[in-house]
């Protein structure tokens, strides 16, 4: 994505310098090139020949250097993007700043859309996983129901019988999470090879990427929470010590 | 030790299974319970054990009273005594020594010392040989003494066996008495539900005469 930064009028040589560089230095920035008034100029009139007199006319020349931008990477969220044009808009020295202001919202919106779709599904799985591992457990306590009476009667305590439940349903828990990371990793790695080249112009905006080491741990801890509290209710119900 | 007062239980109207049981058994007593079937032994054991709530009365264990240990604390009564149930109540998927040795898990005690005190308990009752047997592969009376190595196995303060001779051979029923004696002598309170008359005769210090649920005689020898 192309941003364009409009330096001010008369921009001294050092603080030109200085922008450049905190551009060049952004690690969202992939490059930077400088368009000078002159430059400007020249290409005003190659793209616009039929308008050349009214620029001879004009006895300065109207147009601002810049720097054209190119951003790194193609999937950075648009509130990434706009951060980084405001924080740049702030520098002394850049008057003003061009880009596909359109184009950024509407990826805006659609991916809080995607990320409320997520949201909504990843509620309704988390739900029904919690039910099935709540089933699962109560299955098993009445399965064991012969060893759990006599686990009472020779003076087991609550906390004996119960965590071998509660470690089944973390564990249960815990390959849930894995497992669906294992299948995410499968579709994230050949779901864009499947589809190839119909997904067209779509390549660029939606991009296929595995999920941060951060999601990652807390879809485990998610998973495990989700384990711990479906064996907890089935064993609330079921195993009134 | 065990001090029961006024004792009623009712399973269903309108007939009590127990009715007005009043009685005390000294810490090391060793007593025996009889009576027809159905005069309420086994509900005696069921309420000392407090597998089951009396209808009225109350039961004093040790100067506690048992009815008022709320429900997650039952565990220390529990692990105070030893039971020898009528129906055995065995985990026939586990093997003879896990069924023996899970008394002794529940304790915490290290596998070590879990190993050498099953392999004690069940060489008292004849059984080591078959210690890594399932109890389908035994016999009727080699199962009932897995029972009794279990109840035994974590030297308990009170010994509570219910028809614990019932399958066994007169020979083998004087042994496994005793086992109890034994554990009796070393300061254990011993209470047996039985109609053997033999073994009452041999071993009975204080016999308790149950008939249709009420006490009806008090023995001592």
């Amino acid at each position: 994505m192309l941003i364009i930064f409009f330096l001010e009028k008369d921009l001294p040589e050092e603080q030109r310098i200085s922008v450049e560089k905190r551009l060049k230095e952004s690690s969202l920035v992939n490059n930077v090139r400088y368009v000078s008034t002159e430059q400007a100029l020249v290409r005003f009139k190659q793209n616009f020949p039929e308008l050349q007199g009214v620029i001879e006319n004009i006895e300065i020349n109207p147009f601002p250097a810049s720097f054209e931008t190119n951003l790194a990477e193609e999937n950075l969220s648009p509130e990434t993007i706009l951060r980084f044009i405001q924080v740049m808009k702030d520098m002394d020295g850049i008057e003003d700043a061009q880009f596909n202001r359109d184009w950024v919202e509407r990826m805006e919106s659609l991916s809080r859309l995607a990320q409320a779709i997520g949201l909504f599904l990843g509620g309704i799985l988390a739900l029904a996983s919690f039910f099935i591992i709540s089933n699962v457990i109560r299955l098993n306590v009445f399965a064991r129901r012969d060893e759990i009476e006599i686990l009472r009667l020779v003076g087991g305590t609550n906390l004996y019988i119960r965590v071998p439940f509660i470690l089944e349903g973390v564990i249960l828990g815990i390959l849930g999470g894995a497992v669906s990371l294992a299948l995410l990793f499968l579709l994230v790695k050949f779901f864009p090879l499947y589809l190839g080249a119909s997904l067209g112009a779509l390549n660029d905006i939606i991009n296929f990427r595995y999920l941060s080491l951060t999601q990652i741990s807390l879809l485990i801890a998610g998973s495990v929470i989700i384990g711990l509290l479906g064996s907890l209710s089935s064993l609330a119900r079921f195993l009134r010590v | 030790m065990i001090e029961l007062y006024h004792v009623w239980k009712q399973y269903q109207a309108p007939k009590w299974a127990l009715s007005d049981i009043t009685l005390h058994v000294k810490k090391g007593d060793f007593t025996f319970v009889t009576g027809p079937s159905g005069s309420g032994k086994t509900t005696l054991l069921k309420l000392i054990f407090r597998e089951i709530l009396p209808t009225q009365g109350q039961i004093v264990i040790d100067n506690r009273n048992i009815l008022r240990i709320p429900d997650h604390r039952i565990y220390r009564l529990r692990r105070r005594m030893g039971i020898v149930f009528q129906d055995f109540r065995l985990l026939f998927q586990k093997k003879v020594f896990e069924n023996v040795a899970v008394v002794l898990q529940v304790l915490g005690i290290p596998r070590k010392e879990v190993r050498r005190r099953v392999f004690n308990a069940l060489r008292m009752v004849n059984l080591h040989h078959k210690m890594w047997e399932y109890p389908s592969q035994l016999s009727y009376g080699e199962q009932q003494r897995v029972a009794i190595a279990r109840a035994v196995v974590s030297n308990p303060k009170i010994l509570l066996a219910d028809e614990p001779t019932g399958n066994l051979d007169p020979e083998l029923a004087t042994e496994i008495m005793s086992v109890f004696k034994e554990i009796n002598r070393q300061g254990a309170t011993v209470i047996v539900c039985t109609h053997d008359r033999e073994l009452i005769r041999h071993f009975g210090d204080i016999i308790l005469f149950l008939f249709k649920g009420k006490l009806i005689k008090k023995e001592k020898f």
